[in-house]
């Protein structure tokens, strides 16, 4: 299976790294075909530019070559693996202007001309996964509505026609983990990916 | 009232823009002490960077690249968002803003020996948002209305105990009228007046 994984943590020495690394692992030992996409080791851009956005609803929407190389990998993907710390509740920034400016018109949806309502376009993607930190426990995640959590296996789902399975590895209390309880993490989120069919 | 009024579209002659400009005047039309941070127009970075993410229980005036925008968010007593909602949430530029600058020292603390950290924003005593959605109301909810809920809560307990929060949202952008767009600018202007 083809697998694109998407990460976001500015610290290459960090434990959010370790988890990329694991679940490539895991990946490559199920025989998966997997392409990682490192937004801070490419200095990706914060956010679509004017041009961009304004671009974004016409036929030629991806101005940016490594945008068009980024689309061309999720049209070729039949899972799409997201490894990146919750911060606010929410993805880094980072990772969500990768939504922004890759999910274009023609990608992730189409819009219906004479409704004017959009339709998804990702119904080849069978897996979304999310592979995340948190600094806080799990029941005040819960209290904040675990919204980078939504965002990949609700609004992103929308975009598969809601056909896509998914699978959510959180890591809560990450301060309060001991060494052990860091490495049964990576044992899980390696064993994850190994079964992801 | 202070009010700091955050504000993320790459367009400036945009109608989230224009809805910017209305929101302002509403809120000058009320005599309110006003701030207006467009981070696209000041070409904002909303990426948390590796100093940043390293340091990030360290002490404020290590990062005096924020300083200004730590300075504003303690000054304010009211915090206005004025954004489209992008992928159920606020533009990476936005979440980039809090991502960065609700940041130790100035949002909240972690006192020596403490588990959890300790909220400190109570100068912040109202938080009100003006959005836009592409989208029907109904794929909102669908979505599980993240966005809403980043700031409605997430950031809502890190502010004043008494803080009070509104949303005023514009539905389904992608097939509004003229009319109805005017409609909605002239109700953010008059609940701006009113804050």
């Amino acid at each position: 299976m083809r697998v694109l994984v998407i990460h976001a943590h500015p610290d290459p020495e960090s434990f959010g790294r370790a988890l990329l690394t694991a679940a490539l692992d895991g990946l490559s030992r199920a025989g998966h075909d997997a392409t990682v996409i490192d937004l801070y080791a490419l200095d990706y851009p914060g956010g679509p530019t004017r041009d961009e956005w304004r671009a974004y609803e016409t036929e030629s929407p991806v101005l940016d070559p490594m945008v068009a190389e980024h689309v061309e990998l999720v049209r070729s993907a039949e899972a799409l693996v997201f490894v990146y710390p919750t911060w606010w509740s929410a993805m880094p920034a980072i990772m969500k202007s990768w939504l922004e400016r890759t999910m274009v018109m023609g990608l992730a949806f189409t819009l219906d001309e004479r409704t004017r309502l959009i339709r998804p376009g990702l119904g080849h993607v069978r897996h979304l996964v999310g592979i995340s930190t948190y600094g806080s426990p799990r029941w005040y995640v819960k209290l904040v509505n675990d919204n980078g959590r939504r965002t990949i296996t609700r609004t992103l789902r929308l975009s598969t026609g809601g056909t896509a399975r998914t699978t959510w590895l959180p890591l809560y209390t990450l301060d309060g983990q001991s060494p052990e309880g860091r490495t049964a993490f990576l044992d899980r989120v390696r064993r994850s990916m190994e079964k992801l069919s | 009232m202070k009010v700091l009024v955050v504000h993320a579209h790459p367009d400036p002659e945009s109608f989230n823009h224009e809805l910017m400009q209305r929101v302002v005047r509403g809120l000058r039309s009320a005599d309110h002490d006003v701030r207006v941070r467009d981070l696209y127009a000041e070409n904002f970075d909303p990426r948390l960077s590796l100093d940043e993410k390293r340091n990030h229980i360290a002490p404020p005036d290590t990062k005096p690249q924020l300083a200004e925008y730590y300075d504003e968010l303690r000054w304010c007593e009211a915090l206005v968002f004025v954004h489209p909602t992008w992928w159920g949430a606020q533009p990476a530029m936005l979440k980039g803003w809090i991502d960065r600058v609700w940041a130790c020292g100035v949002a909240w603390e972690l006192p020596e020996g403490a588990k959890r950290l300790k909220p400190t924003l109570h100068n912040v005593r109202r938080i009100v948002t003006f959005t836009t959605h592409g989208s029907p109301w109904r794929i909102n909810a669908l979505q599980g209305v993240p966005g809403r809920r980043i700031v409605n809560r997430s950031l809502r307990v890190i502010c004043h105990p008494l803080c009070r929060t509104r949303w005023i949202a514009l539905y389904s952008m992608d097939s509004s009228t003229p009319d109805r767009r005017e409609r909605f600018l002239r109700r953010a202007e008059r609940v701006a007046s009113r804050l």
